[in-house]
């Protein structure tokens, strides 16, 4: 199941007018997430450690126990999101401090490491850990940026009709093209066997189906001479279906694209925080270790 | 001979409707044209795709119409013969036809679309279709596989490396891997041997770095003063001070002092990092306050806070009662003066004009003296050898007495006693020189030999000869002589001793005996930009420079001058005789870098 949160950006509602985590409590994680990132620049520049910064000082050791609290709570969040509550710990003041703290993380981290990075499990963590970031940097404005555009897209259709009316134009040009010869039935066969949730990875997530089994078609049955017929011939009739599912084709696949780009970021973000425990682990038991 | 056709198709709720008919044929075609006896509305068959012919009895022949083939029980083929007792699937495009036996005679097709019409209306699971599930691996699997890997790799190898170790571990250091991402950076080069051992220092698991660890190589380094000595010197930690201690102490940390407190590794490869200025103004910031008896100024930072040198001057260098002379430390600010036994003014050697200007260019060293002319620096280039009367100071103050075919005979330098036997044994050994007038063939008159004349003159001195050695002894050891223009002079009979005594000279070469100076490392000075040697008149001046001298190159550790020092760049935790532990090339890159 696709872990999502809830997005509620400024959409008014039937009952109540609703705010989006990013803007819950009148940004009040967004400021405190801030006043910690100053806190920590501030005290960073002012206090003096010798030789020079890094983990192993005392400020070093400071900024690794908060930020390993950070990180153990940030990953909470996949435990409390499974039971929605209202209210000052509502869900959504969870999600809202879940994103800005975690963006705070960004500077606690990179100062804790003193800026000393290298080929070592230490520096894994670090660079883990900016990954999960990111990744949930993307996934914050895929949220802000994608529900629009997939509306837009929709059309007031959902995802079942959009995938019924391909079905429709399939059996439609099924039926119009048992009249044709073979060579010219095969470019239809073809065109129907190709699935519309096909494609890798890539194609899902640029949108970009280059065999296109469906323009294919069209563009041989096109060549073989019906641009000028009637209506009554099967050939200019297959013609506009095969048209009309293009079309169809376009839109489901750009609701796919705009899918795909809403979930991919979970990929990165959900493995890459358990790759991140796994090497904080590591990191801990190792410098305590060889202390 | 009927072939009884049922066309099986189902509903939207998976009800079987079947639609029979008979054809009463020996032969029958079956395709997606219209016209066939058999109609498949399917466009992977062709209009007329097979042909089923009964040949005898229950054996059917089918074969294919056109190019295209079918397959019979999954296997394509063009033609087969098919006894409908046993029966057969024939499968042609995305219909399947099984040939069952029927009733008498009877041939039963059983007709149906086993595929659908095409990929979209396939059923499928809508969440899953429209969601990346399938295009990726799953995250549940990804994210407890990317642990599982990291924990092995990061974890239990470098454990394992580490509990596997030989007791006596002498595996070169780059092939002991295991542990290395653990290491938090390059060691240093200095300890670059131990890259890959971690034992060596990290002793026991769990328990942090101890001195007893750095103490198994360096076995002679000795501590800076006694333990409770440094224990009264150091400063007492403020309150956050005091709640670091108290955590580090509940984390089983050594008390503060200890070896790592200074020499901080894994801070890359290359020098190691010079110890901090704080690491000294912690107890020297504000010495005195703690330790009452104290010979020491507080010294918090070289630019601002360090009091003036106090140098180990000379005193009673001219006193014949001491074979050696007394060294005390006087501040420079009193402006000390060494009581030395040379006389020698730098003004009057250094001056661009003057005889000594002029000897120096009829001698061929140039214009005028330099420093370098009389000062040698020692092998190692940190500071001065002792000037020798030999070799520097002799070829303008010759010791020269008479020149015997050719040879240069001289008196002795340093021996104020063969000085002695040398001018005497000279003037026994020569008659004085003898007048013109009693050379040669010349006609001698009577009288010459009366008082007064040439004879008696000369003869008598002749005789005389052997008791001038006297006074040439006075002369050399007295006011213009050779010996008294440079060295104080005592005569005969003075401090019990019979002879003529000079005072013993002594040069030292180090002054700062707590602090290094390394003349090398100023190389690129003059030496006047120090010491003010061409004013000054008596040997008895300190030419020592004042700590402002060194302030306009040399800050604290962290101030903007051209050369930030720390304690460390002149001074030894570990004291010694030897120049301060200090990462070689620091200070000389600093200097490029200050411009």
């Amino acid at each position: 199941m696709a872990v999502r949160v809830p997005v509620m950006i400024g959409r008014p509602h039937a009952e109540t007018v609703h705010e989006g985590f990013l803007r819950h409590a009148g940004f009040r994680w967004l400021k405190i997430a801030l006043s910690i990132s100053v806190i920590a620049v501030t005290s960073y520049l002012l206090v003096d450690v010798t030789p020079r910064h890094n983990g192993g000082s005392w400020y070093g050791y400071a900024l690794g126990t908060i930020g390993v609290g950070l990180i153990l709570w940030l990953t909470l969040l996949g435990v409390r999101k499974r039971a929605m509550t209202r209210g000052c710990w509502s869900l959504k003041a969870w999600t809202s401090a879940h994103v800005y703290l975690g963006l705070s993380l960004v500077v606690i981290g990179t100062l804790h490491t003193g800026f000393q990075l290298g080929w070592n499990v230490h520096t894994l963590a670090w660079a883990l850990m900016m990954l999960v970031i990111a990744s949930g940097i993307f996934g914050v404005c895929a949220y802000a940026v994608l529900p629009a555009a997939m509306s837009a897209n929709r059309d007031e259709m959902t995802q079942a009709q959009m995938l019924d009316s391909v079905r429709a134009i399939d059996r439609q040009l099924h039926e119009a093209a048992q009249p044709l010869p073979q060579d010219q039935a095969e470019w239809v066969e073809r065109a129907l066997r190709q699935d519309p949730f096909g494609g890798g990875l890539w194609a899902r997530l640029s949108g970009r189906y280059r065999r296109c089994e469906v323009a294919r078609a069209q563009k041989v049955l096109r060549a073989a001479g019906i641009a000028g017929a009637s209506g009554s011939d099967p050939l200019a009739r297959i013609d506009a279906l095969l048209g009309r599912k293009q079309a169809m084709l376009a839109r489901l696949r750009r609701h796919l694209r705009l899918r795909a780009l809403l979930e991919i970021w979970l990929y990165v973000h959900v493995p890459m925080t358990f790759a991140l425990l796994a090497a904080l682990t590591a990191h801990i038991v190792s410098v305590f270790f060889y202390w | 001979m009927s072939f009884l056709i049922r066309l099986v198709s189902h509903t939207a709720d998976e009800r079987e409707i079947v639609r029979a008919s008979r054809i009463e044929k020996p032969q029958i075609s079956v395709g997606r044209a219209g016209g066939s006896d058999v109609h498949l509305t399917d466009l992977a068959v062709l209009p007329y795709h097979v042909c089923i012919e009964r040949l005898s009895g229950r054996t059917l022949s089918v074969r294919a119409v056109g190019t295209l083939g079918f397959r019979v029980d999954g296997k394509p083929v063009m033609r087969a013969e098919i006894d409908a007792d046993t029966g057969a699937e024939l499968r042609l495009g995305a219909h399947r036809i099984t040939i069952t036996a029927g009733d008498g005679d009877e041939i039963v097709l059983s007709v149906q679309r086993v595929e659908a019409l095409s990929e979209a209306t396939i059923e499928r699971d809508e969440q899953r279709a429209f969601s990346l599930a399938g295009k990726l691996p799953g995250r549940r699997l990804t994210a407890w596989g990317l642990l599982l890997a990291i924990l092995v790799g990061f974890l239990a190898v470098p454990i394992i490396s580490y509990a596997s170790r030989p007791a006596i571990d002498t595996r070169n250091i780059h092939t002991v891997k295991g542990d290395a991402p653990w290491s938090s950076g390059p060691l240093s080069r200095a300890h670059h041997a131990l890259e890959g051992k971690c034992e060596s220092c990290h002793e026991k698991a769990f328990v942090s770095v101890r001195d007893s660890a750095c103490q198994t190589c360096h076995t002679r380094i000795h501590d800076h003063a006694s333990a409770p000595r440094i224990a009264m010197a150091r400063a007492e930690p403020g309150l956050g001070g005091k709640l670091l201690d108290r955590v580090a102490a509940a984390f089983g940390k050594p008390p503060a002092g200890a070896c790592v407190d200074c020499h901080s590794e894994h801070e890359g490869a290359g020098p190691m990092q010079p110890t901090a200025q704080a690491f000294c103004t912690d107890c020297h910031g504000s010495l005195r306050e703690r330790l009452a008896d104290t010979a020491l100024g507080d010294a918090a930072d070289f630019g601002t806070a360090h009091p003036q040198f106090r140098p180990a001057v000379m005193k009673g260098g001219a006193d014949f009662a001491y074979p050696l002379p007394r060294f005390e430390r006087v501040s420079l600010d009193a402006r000390p003066n060494e009581e030395g036994a040379l006389k020698f003014p730098h003004d009057v050697h250094l001056a661009k004009a003057g005889g000594v200007a002029r000897m120096a260019r009829r001698s061929g060293q140039g214009d005028a003296l330099v420093c370098a002319d009389c000062h040698r620096t020692s092998a190692d280039g940190v500071r001065f050898e002792p000037v020798e009367m030999e070799r520097d100071c002799q070829s303008c103050h010759s010791l020269a007495l008479e020149t015997i075919g050719g040879t240069v005979r001289t008196l002795r330098h340093g021996d104020p006693a063969q000085v002695t036997a040398d001018l005497t044994a000279y003037y026994r050994s020569t008659p004085p020189a003898r007048p013109a007038q009693l050379e040669g063939a010349v006609r001698r008159r009577p009288g010459l030999y009366a008082q007064g004349q040439v004879y008696a003159a000369y003869f008598g001195e002749v005789s005389r000869r052997p008791a001038r050695a006297d006074d040439a002894v006075r002369a050399v050891f007295s006011p213009g002589g050779a010996c008294y223009d440079c060295h104080i002079v005592a005569p005969p009979g003075a401090n019990g001793k019979t002879g003529w005594q000079i005072a013993p000279v002594h040069q030292p070469m180090r002054y700062m005996m707590k602090g290094w100076f390394d003349h090398r490392a100023h190389s690129t000075q003059t030496c006047e930009s120090c010491h003010a040697a061409p004013a000054s008149k008596r040997s008895g001046d300190l030419l020592l420079p004042g700590i402002a001298t060194c302030r306009t190159c040399h800050g604290g550790e962290k101030a903007r001058a051209p050369v930030p020092s720390s304690c460390a760049l002149c001074h030894s935790y570990h004291a010694a005789q030897g120049a301060p532990w200090s990462p070689s090339g620091r200070v000389a890159g600093r200097t490029d870098e200050g411009g």
